[in-house]
């Protein structure tokens, strides 16, 4: 009889990995959403000058420990007239997808649940399914606000899934492979990726903050203009769970971009202590999981033909350009590093340089015709001399 | 010992796919049939795990579940959500449903029951690079046409869209 890991049966250690992977998905999902939330309370309050939650707990740490427990201890409500068989399963759809978006993430050498050689493909994919539950939950509330905020989410995440996949695809040209395990292993130096290909990252981050509806892209569930969109007429765990996916898909995205552009789990001393990649994954992916967090305590939320233009007018071109100058590099070149470089920082100055001078003529021309449309109404009553 | 695994998950997808696609075309409600295109899409998917064959697997969950189901859902918001018989036209046609159907059914049957020997998978079904080069050697050509297509679509949707005062 063949001796698997840990002298087990290797048939009973392929089960029992399995088993072992999605409880530890589990685990990490639920305890990464309460560290996320506390940690986003007490950094959203010194952005803002407040205290945030001290009284639970030493530093108020037990607050969003409490706050579970009253989730969970809430009356069920369902109001009469919701579509009740979708009702109930749209939390589901949303949450199913990103627990298994954590099976293929890699955490340590040798330490990953499965190494798809499509894996990447295989996030993408579930990323793309959240929005399924998003549009159900959104139309089975039956409620003018809660449809508003399912088609809001439909409509972005749809479009801006383009300029994900897209600095995706840039990253895996370059690596030439797509499985997760290989990206890291193709960048042990201080050379990452993101110093090659920071154009394609920067499209990234603004697509991944769009795909998971966290500001400045949270129209979906607006709270100043759609009360909480598809959330409205959720309460108690249900609306719980839509919290746990929503911080469980900031922390994919956050171990993507740390996998892709910043070197996964390499770092000082991985060679000699292999536990200790799992450390700096863990770092990286909380460094982008508190960038998120930043952003949201510091930008606006967008208007919905800003989101959409920007998407379609901006990202696209330039991601779609990127690509295409990639693959002429990457063929052309043997060694395609530097040139892929010089071709993805000019581009990332045109989009940072570019934006306010775009951003300056619209305003201008906004402005003119404003004052042109002023200008007839006090000719017409007379006032203007 | 886990070989009974293969046939079940089989039948569940197989189970899956004729009714949940039973259901899409008898169910009255426009969510629920829309819901239930997205379960036999991933079913199929699922089906295509089964061959070996997982980025073609993920490419359908990719592309039918996550954007032609939304889409579908996109354009079903707009509808009302009362139960009116929207059926009827087409439950005037069923004799020529009927027909198209049968001669759709027919020779699908005959080479469904032709098959004998079952085909083993090849463990290469997984890989992206084979596939990649064929849809861009030996399939470049309906690969460019589809995308001749799919831009005329873009190019349309664009100018229906597009505003007077720009």
């Amino acid at each position: 009889m063949p001796i698997g890991p840990f002298g087990i049966d290797p048939t009973i250690w392929a089960v029992l990995r399995l088993v072992i992977a999605v409880g530890l998905a589990v685990f990490l999902a639920l305890n990464g959403a309460l560290a996320q939330i506390f940690l986003e309370r007490k950094i959203q309050a010194v952005m803002q000058d407040r205290i945030g939650p001290y009284h639970t707990g030493p530093f108020g740490l037990l607050q969003t420990f409490a706050d579970a427990i009253k989730l969970l201890s809430k009356e069920d409500i369902r109001a009469k007239l919701t579509d009740a068989p979708f009702f109930l399963a749209a939390p589901a759809i949303v949450f199913s997808p990103m627990l298994a978006s954590f099976v293929v993430l890699p955490f340590g050498p040798d330490f990953v649940a499965a190494n798809l050689n499509v894996g990447l493909l295989y996030l993408t994919t579930l990323g793309s399914m959240t929005v399924l539950g998003v549009v159900i939950a959104g139309w089975a509330s039956n409620n003018k606000y809660s449809l508003m905020g399912g088609l809001r989410s439909a409509g972005q995440l749809i479009s801006y899934e383009v300029p994900q996949i897209l600095a995706l695809v840039t990253v895996v040209l370059y690596v030439g492979s797509l499985s997760m395990v290989d990206i890291t292993n193709s960048q042990p130096g201080p050379l990452v990726n993101v110093l090659i290909l920071p154009f394609a990252f920067v499209t990234y981050l603004i697509a991944a903050l769009a795909e998971t509806n966290r500001n400045p892209f949270d129209l979906p569930e607006a709270e100043s203009e759609l009360v909480a969109g598809f959330l409205t007429e959720y309460s108690g765990m249900r609306w719980g769970i839509f919290f746990v996916a929503e911080y469980g898909e900031v922390t994919v995205v956050s171990a993507i971009m740390a996998t892709l552009w910043f070197g996964g789990w390499h770092g000082p001393g991985v060679d000699a202590v292999p536990i200790l990649g799992v450390l700096w994954f863990t770092l990286k992916t909380y460094a982008f999981v508190l960038l998120f967090m930043w952003i949201r305590a510091t930008l606006p939320r967008l208007r919905i033909d800003q989101l959409m233009g920007f998407c379609w007018k901006v990202l696209i071109p330039l991601a779609l350009f990127n690509i295409l100058a990639s693959a002429v590099i990457i063929l052309a070149f043997a060694d395609p590093r530097v040139p892929l470089a010089v071709v993805n920082w000019l581009l990332l100055a045109t989009l940072i340089i570019g934006l306010p001078f775009t951003q300056r003529r619209r305003l201008l021309r906004f402005r003119s015709r404003t004052r042109d449309s002023v200008g007839l109404r006090d000719a017409r009553s007379g006032l203007s001399p | 010992m886990f070989d009974f695994l293969e046939p079940f998950f089989f039948g569940l997808f197989a189970l899956g796919i004729i009714g949940a696609g039973a259901a899409v075309v008898t169910l009255r409600r426009i969510t629920a049939q829309a819901l239930l295109m997205a379960l036999t899409f991933a079913c199929m998917a699922g089906m295509f795990l089964l061959l070996g064959a997982e980025t073609i697997a993920l490419f359908q969950v990719l592309i039918y579940v996550g954007a032609i189901t939304i889409l579908i859902l996109f354009g079903v918001m707009f509808t009302k959500v009362d139960d009116r018989a929207y059926g009827l036209f087409f439950q005037q046609q069923t004799p020529w449903a009927a027909a198209v159907v049968l001669v759709i059914a027919v020779p699908v049957a005959f080479l469904a029951l032709s098959f004998h020997d079952p085909a083993t998978p090849s463990a290469k079904g997984g890989d992206l690079i084979p596939l990649a080069a064929s849809l861009f050697t030996d399939y470049s050509f309906p690969f460019e046409v589809a995308s001749v297509l799919l831009l005329a679509a873009l190019v349309g949707a664009i100018v229906l869209v597009k505003r007077d005062d720009q």
